[in-house]
């Protein structure tokens, strides 16, 4: 942004030095106040000067100025950082009042593209920008809870609540199947990087290759730039912020059944198959009648409401030579999940220093330091399943001490999860710093240089850590594990840029070098013996263990780009960029990523001039980006030498080589409008063309080949989409407002080249890539309920010709004769938000929604929790409305008979389930002290907000919330749920105070 | 100031010659295969790597679960199966399916059987052929070579057990798909039983040829290498040349039974005991406690296991006749305190140690592969079906000397209405009880696993169903002929996917 700003301000200077200097004239005073357009507050700093001249001067505290003009003819120039530029003609007037536009709201803005930055209007890209004004409403800690339903096209999952974690971002659908990373998020112009999001002054998203091709390799999942605060004003800013409230959890419509619905339905355990008959005597036998009313709910025990806080406090100041911005954060979220928080203090400082017009520097640094406490697994697996006739309390309100010889607990495993959590401790700290170095030189007028560094230091630090009073594996000895991690790591950006205009035609562009290292190292220590009440490795006397391993990853490329322009209408822009990157073999190390486009601006053509169409632009897009990420040495054939046989080294097959192993690559094709009409209306639709080719696939091996699978370069997936965004105020008055932003995003995507089919099983669960196929397509035998005359599950069962064709099809209730057969995908149809944004006066009220369609999820949890008598000893979820067990022949039921359900929970599209939902995603109340009473009280402004977060989520899915990972992690399928920490939902009250 | 620019502008052009990266990077903690036997020590750890896959919780399905490894699911997957065990708990983990023989290809536990049984034959492939033209023919390079062909026919022929059909019954049938080279197409047919059996003999030949010094009881060895003959011969039921080398092993004075006396502390310190032939060595840094030892589901200190599955009734019945034998000290009874047995949905707790107690840790053992007492009843099983019953009983004797039972010995003479081969069976049930022959030896010799006793392999049933005085009755899967295909598990579902030519159990 700093950048871009200072080119602009340049070129307007620059414009104005080649006008000539009109003859003597008496001078006459022009006074006036400068405010911000969006809120009629004055804006002290502002620059006003005379076009042409050196002439100026600056508005003082309450946005006055008064200048001394030459002539009629003189132009005033207003400029200010993060505001659009001015120009007014004097003419007669002595009083020019005037209103600037924020950037964010600007449609002529300047919008930071990474390695430069543009006019809107310049943009020949699809690309959406997001201002702190419309991220500030969210009160979570990440950015991509920010952008939930805010971007067409982009989709954002919250697969897990947990404290500290952040949610997937994807943009455009998925382009890499392995491997398929969220966006590139560029800091500051300088690729990677850490932020806290109060310090971010704009958000801009990359869609098509025409914006991204920049990033080659790096930038097959978009990118998103992240552009950090800086000093705007004069007269030193300051801003504190302070939210604070509460979040619990979202279990959406898990509910697990009470002591009473579970001894009710305990009793089909006791019916006879044949006679059809409970046998009741049996069941009080064995189930005692006080168990009906013994009722202790695990789920309100394990999961509390949780207290959120997040304080901010910003300083930022300029002067001609000098400006710098300093924030700091404090955020501190207790988890809903028993003795589960995190907490993190960021800390930044903005610098930049001109030593005169030609040199300036940047220093930014950001400091992070987070830590918290993280929960075991299996505890939140108990916290569900453990049966509600057990209360985890003595008498005294103290933990039981439960294990495999208790006689009075009737859950399944004999272990009391709060005693578990009470007796250990998983938690985590980490660091990560990185300073910034940006040299700057302006060599000509029209060609300058800049340098960007980052140095990159982090550490990570777990210490998992179980008592020897704990009951479990670790009774009596106890267990620690000490895991560090250390990564550093540095990028250094060298580019030359020119930017230069005559007559009609202006050119600009760049050309530089690229390079990037990361090294990574990790040591950990591991014993078991720990005496009573203590809990570091020193302490440990037995079965020790450690571990540490080293890995590093070096990337360089050339990068260039360039841009043509006619009369500001005609536009024209390409890049070339070449990377070179340590993951690949030697002769594949090397790839080139091409991109180009074009746009035109009819709303400056003379026939739109002074119509009611502001802006009107066509835009097109064609480009290459790629995707190396993979991980280090995948194409190598390697053995481990990280275990051990009879304490001696040993060396186990790895992995297989993959001796031809090469980049991904995605040839995208971007066709875009921008139109905005009668200052009321925007709307911008995209529609693009994505062709991923030599797709780096984990190709499943035959396991008889002692692997599971190799990195291979197969088949193309080719995704297909449209996004609108509409933006329009509907009502505008003087004291009220109402605008609504709709956002739409489809995405089609297809598979093909792949040639035999490849499943990828995890868990027992598989999905298929084959041509013509879907992504992540479930492949599962398909569930037809319940036999009415047996009581039997039914699958049904295909017969196939030697062409594949189906022959017959039939049902059975032998599992294993079920065929596995294509049923839904875990990706969304479409996806999008509605934004509803209120004002009347100093009252505001913005609704967030957030919708997504299409995509099942598959419920591998509800195996456990709707079990069809196959654990007793685990309590139940509670059916959904219309679900009835078979008892005897003829029942039609969705549930078979517990006497005759062998392998009725194994899986099958019984657990597939539509994942869709709509979203009350936010809501916040915002009211803002009049400004003149804020001044009363010597202040720049006070407001006061409530916010309630993930209100509601309508859906039909029957478990947690339906937004689970599209993540494939080695070890998680996309699409599917299993026990996981519990989304928020979350109420805070923010106080911001500016003075 | 115009000195200072260019002296920063050399400084920045310094930053990013030095930072000029290196794209040549190698893991820190993986040997690439091609120079995996470049050093001095690369063959034999790569060998021993083929042991740790024994033993090592390994990533499958992109994570490494803690209760996956190759011996608990070859004992489960064996066991389970069989009459010696009961189960005391309906449960979601697989281990359940070799009870209620419900098998279905997308187990878990047979899939990672599968997995790890072919990763390490592919490692004893890669070495067998990095060293087809090494020089070296040294004494320790044949014995390691020798082990890495032992191990691939170990492999193999476990295998084999557990997806094929008993020799005995069909040596046509279907085998499973043998891997001689890491070259060989991805895609490859299962090959026969009998030509299964004659590649795993060839290789164990071939092992016993090239090993001569032995590495002690944890790795394979010479004797080993027969011993394996000797039981696969059996299976074939080739009787002469199942004794043949059983008495190569017997004959080489290296071994010996275990006395009575030594034999109560025997399983928790095999590796010291004459009687071992081979073991798989567990340390204490590979105690995989309550989630992955073997020990953790048939035994419990209260902590240690989840203890769900105990010794079964039928097989304590028929120990029942000598309670001074001493294999009665690897049943541990959970007695409630007044006299009786704890009880465990209905079932009656006795605990299974024949895993536990190594170094006194409940959950730790170094299960034995290969001991003498199986070459005795090798050989013991061999003559009673050549017709020989003398030299049977007398073997069995040899064993019931060594068990408590000299007061109780056939001492030549068959009992009413047993043949040799009832004697034998019998004992061979007691002696090896736990460690992985009793299914295979019933269906082998063509009999029917009789599983007429309470536990909850009996299809729907419940606590209340059980009335310990009784048998139970009418209840499906009580009787289980040699002639049921769930005697055998399915081909896992990744390999008949992957892999076209592979063709499904029935």
């Amino acid at each position: 942004m700093k950048t871009g700003i200072r080119k602009v301000r340049m070129l307007g200077i620059l414009l104005g030095l080649l006008c000539l200097v009109s003859s003597t004239f008496a001078q006459t005073a022009v006074k006036g106040r400068v405010t911000d357009e969006s809120n009629n507050q004055s804006l002290p700093g502002v620059t006003v000067t005379i076009k042409g001249t050196t002439l100026g001067t600056v508005t003082d505290a309450d946005g006055n100025y008064s200048v001394n003009v030459r002539s009629a003819n003189d132009l005033l120039v207003f400029s200010f950082i993060g505001y659009g530029i001015k120009e007014i003609k004097v003419g007669t007037q002595s009083r020019i009042d005037i209103s600037l536009v924020s950037e964010s709201q600007n449609i002529e803005g300047i919008v930071v593209m990474g390695y430069s930055s543009k006019k809107r209007t310049e943009i020949s890209s699809a690309v959406s920008v997001l201002s702190s004004d419309k991220l500030k409403g969210t009160t979570t800690g990440n950015v991509a809870n920010m952008l939930q339903g805010k971007v067409a096209g982009v989709q954002v999952v919250s697969a897990n609540g947990s404290p500290g974690s952040e949610a997937e971002i994807r943009i455009r659908g998925i382009a890499s199947l392995s491997a398929p990373k969220g966006p590139l998020v560029v800091v500051d112009g300088i690729v990677g990087g850490n932020y806290d999001p109060n310090d971010i002054e704009t958000l801009t998203v990359l869609k098509d290759a025409g914006a991204t091709g920049m990033y080659g390799s790096q930038a097959n999942g978009g990118v998103i730039i992240i552009t950090t605060k800086k000093g705007k004003t004069d007269k030193p800013q300051f801003e504190f912020k302070s939210s604070v409230g509460y979040r619990i959890a979202d279990q959406g419509h898990l509910k697990m059944m009470s002591g009473s619905q579970l001894y009710d339905a305990q009793k089909e355990l006791y019916r006879d198959y044949n006679s059809g008959k409970i046998d009741i005597l049996k069941f009080y036998n064995e189930r005692p009648l006080e168990l009906d009313s013994r009722n202790f709910n695990w789920v309100d025990e394990m999961f509390k409401p949780g207290l959120v806080q997040n304080y901010y406090l910003s300083a930022r100041s300029r002067t001609d030579k000098f400006s710098y911005y300093l924030g700091a954060t404090y955020f501190n979220e207790d988890g809903t999940f028993k003795n589960t928080g995190y907490q993190k203090a960021n800390v930044r400082a903005n610098t930049t220093y001109k030593f005169s017009d030609r040199v300036s520097i940047d220093n930014n640094i950001n400091i992070s330091v987070n830590k918290g406490t993280s929960y075991d697994y299996m505890d939140m697996y108990y916290s569900y399943l453990s049966l509600p006739w057990d209360n985890p309390y003595d008498a005294n309100g103290k933990p039981l001490y439960i294990d495999g010889t208790s006689t009075t607990w009737w859950s399944r495993d004999k272990i009391n999860p709060v005693h578990t959590v009470a007796n250990s401790d998983h938690n985590y700290k980490g660091m990560d710093i990185n300073y910034d170095f940006i040299f700057n030189l302006k060599i000509t007028d029209w060609l300058s240089f800049s340098s960007s560094n980052r140095a990159s230091l982090n550490s990570a630090r777990t210490h998992d850590f179980v008592s020897p009073l704990a009951a479990g594996t670790y009774h009596g000895k106890g267990y620690i594990n000490e895991t560090n991690n250390m990564g550093y790591g540095g990028i250094t950006t060298n580019l030359l840029k020119f930017n230069y205009t005559v007559n009609n035609h202006s050119f600009s562009g760049l050309a530089g070098y690229e390079g990037q290292g990361s090294y990574y190292e990790t040591l950990m220590a591991e014993g078991k013996g720990l005496p009573e009440g203590f809990s570091v490795p020193n302490v440990a006397s037995s079965e020790y263990k450690i571990g540490g391993l080293n890995n590093r990853s070096n990337m360089e490329s050339f990068i260039s780009q360039f841009n043509y322009n006619y009369r500001e209408t005609y536009f024209l822009t390409g890049s070339y960029r070449i990377d070179a990157t340590s993951a690949f073999p030697p002769a594949n190390r090397i790839a080139h990523f091409p991109s180009v486009a074009a746009s035109w601006l009819a709303s400056n053509e003379q026939f739109l001039k002074g119509s009611k169409v502001d802006m009107l632009k066509f835009r097109l897009s064609y480009g290459i980006t790629g995707m190396q990420d993979i991980g280090a040495y995948q194409y190598l054939g390697l053995f481990s030498l990280n275990t051990q046989y009879n304490s001696a080294a040993a060396a186990t097959p790895l992995q297989l080589p993959s001796p031809n192993l090469t980049w991904e690559k995605t040839h995208q094709l971007n066709f875009g409008i921008d139109l905005s009409l009668f200052k009321r209306v925007s709307l911008n639709i995209d529609l693009y063309n994505n062709v991923t080719k030599d797709l780096l696939i984990l190709v499943a091996q035959p396991l008889s080949v002692g692997f599971e699978n190799k990195w291979d370069n197969v088949g193309e997936v080719t995704n297909k989409g449209l996004e609108i965004t509409l933006s329009t105020i509907n009502i505008k008055t003087t004291d009220f407002e109402w605008s609504t932003d709709f956002t739409y995003g489809m995405n089609n995507n297809k598979l093909s080249g792949i040639g035999s089919p490849i499943y990828r099983t995890v868990n027992g669960i598989a999905q298929i890539y084959r041509d013509n196929g879907e992504l992540y397509m479930f492949v599962l035998p398909v569930w037809k309920g319940v036999d009415p005359q047996t009581g039997a599950p039914l699958w049904e069962k295909l017969e196939k010709d030697a062409n594949g064709n189906i022959t017959n099809r039939s049902l059975t209730s032998d599992y294993a004769q079920a065929t596995p057969q294509e049923v839904h995908s875990a990706l969304p149809k479409f996806q999008g938000g509605i934004a509803s944004n209120l004002k009347y006066k100093n009252f505001s009220l913005n609704m967030n929604f957030a919708y997504t369609v299409g995509n099942y999820v598959y419920n591998f949890s509800q195996r456990m929790m709707d079990n069809d008598g196959h654990e007793p000893y685990y309590n139940l979820i509670q059916w959904q409305e219309g679900s009835s067990r078979w008892t005897q022949p003829g029942d039609n039921a969705t549930h078979p008979s517990i006497q005759n359900s062998a392998l009725s929970t194994e899986n099958s599209s019984r657990y597939l389930q539509d994942g869709s939902f709509f979203k009350i995603r936010n809501i916040t109340l915002r009211y803002e002290l009049p400004l003149n009473v804020a001044k009363s009280l010597g202040l720049q402004g006070l407001a006061i907000s409530a916010t309630g977060e993930n209100i509601y989520t309508f859906t039909n899915y029957w478990g947690q919330d339906p937004e689970v990972t599209i993540n494939p992690t080695s070890w998680q399928m996309p699409g599917v749920s299993d026990f996981r920490y519990p989304g928020n939902r979350q109420y805070v009250i923010t106080v911001e105070v500016k003075f | 100031m115009k000195n200072k620019i260019i002296a920063l502008i050399f400084v920045i052009g310094t930053l990013f010659a030095v930072s000029s990266c290196e794209l040549d990077v190698a893991p820190t903690d993986a040997i690439s295969t091609a120079s995996l036997l470049n050093t001095s020590d690369g063959l034999l750890n790569v060998t021993n790597g083929s042991y740790a896959l024994l033993k090592d919780n390994i990533s499958f399905g992109g994570f490494v679960d803690q209760n996956n490894n190759y011996l608990r699911q070859y004992f489960q997957m064996s066991d389970f199966a069989s009459d010696d065990i009961v189960c005391a708990q309906v449960t979601e983990d697989p281990l359940f399916y070799s009870f209620t023989l419900t098998h279905s290809p997308d187990q878990a536990n047979s899939r990672f059987f599968w997995y790890i049984s072919y990763k390490i034959i592919s490692s004893t492939n890669t070495v067998l052929e990095l060293t087809t033209n090494t020089t070296n023919d040294d004494a320790a390079t044949k014995q390691l070579v020798g082990e890495n062909y032992f191990l691939r026919a170990f492999s193999h022929f476990n295998l084999l057990r557990f997806y094929a059909k008993p020799y005995s019954i069909d040596p046509n049938a279907p085998g499973i798909i043998l891997r001689e080279s890491t070259s060989e197409s991805a895609s490859k047919a299962r090959s026969s039983v009998k030509d299964c059996y004659n590649f795993v003999i060839s290789d164990l030949k071939k092992a016993a040829s090239l090993m001569g010094t032995s590495r002690g009881p944890q790795y394979a060895s010479k004797a080993a290498a027969w011993a394996l003959l000797s039981r696969v011969y059996l299976y074939m039921e080739d009787n002469t040349s199942t004794v043949a080398y059983a008495d190569s092993v017997i004959g080489s004075g290296n071994y010996q039974l275990a006395t009575a006396d030594a034999f109560k502390s025997y399983f928790p310190n095999a590796a010291t005991s004459p009687e071992t032939i081979f073991l798989v060595a567990f340390t204490t840094s590979d105690n995989k406690g309550k989630f992955g030892s073997i020990a953790s589901m048939i035994y419990s200190d209260g902590n240690s296991g989840w203890g769900e599955e105990f010794a079964s009734q039928s097989l304590r019945n028929l120990m029942a006749e000598h309670t001074e034998d001493v294999r009665w000290n690897y049943i541990d009874t959970l007695s409630d305190g007044n006299g009786g047995v704890v009880t465990k949905n209905g079932i009656e707790t006795f605990y299974i140690k024949k895993f536990s107690g190594q170094g006194g840790d409940p959950n730790l053992s170094s299960p034995v592969m290969l001991r003498l007492a199986e070459m005795y009843l090798n050989r013991a099983e061999a003559n009673a079906k050549a017709g020989n019953d003398k030299a049977a009983l007398d073997d069995v004797d040899l064993i019931r000397t060594n068990r408590g039972l000299e007061n109780a010995l056939y001492s030549g003479e068959l009992p009413a209405g047993s043949t040799a081969l009832d004697v034998v069976l019998k004992e061979r049930r007691l002696e090896l009880a736990f460690e992985g022959h009793r299914a295979l030896d019933v269906y082998r010799n063509k009999r029917i696993m009789n599983r007429s006793y309470w536990g909850y392999h009996l299809p729907g049933l419940v606590a209340t169903d059980i009335d310990l005085t009784k048998t139970p009755s009418g209840y499906d899967k009580m009787l289980i002929d040699y002639t049921n295909p769930r005697i055998i598990y399915y081909i896992p579902v990744d390999e008949i996917l992957a892999n076209p030519l592979c063709k499904q159990n029935d």
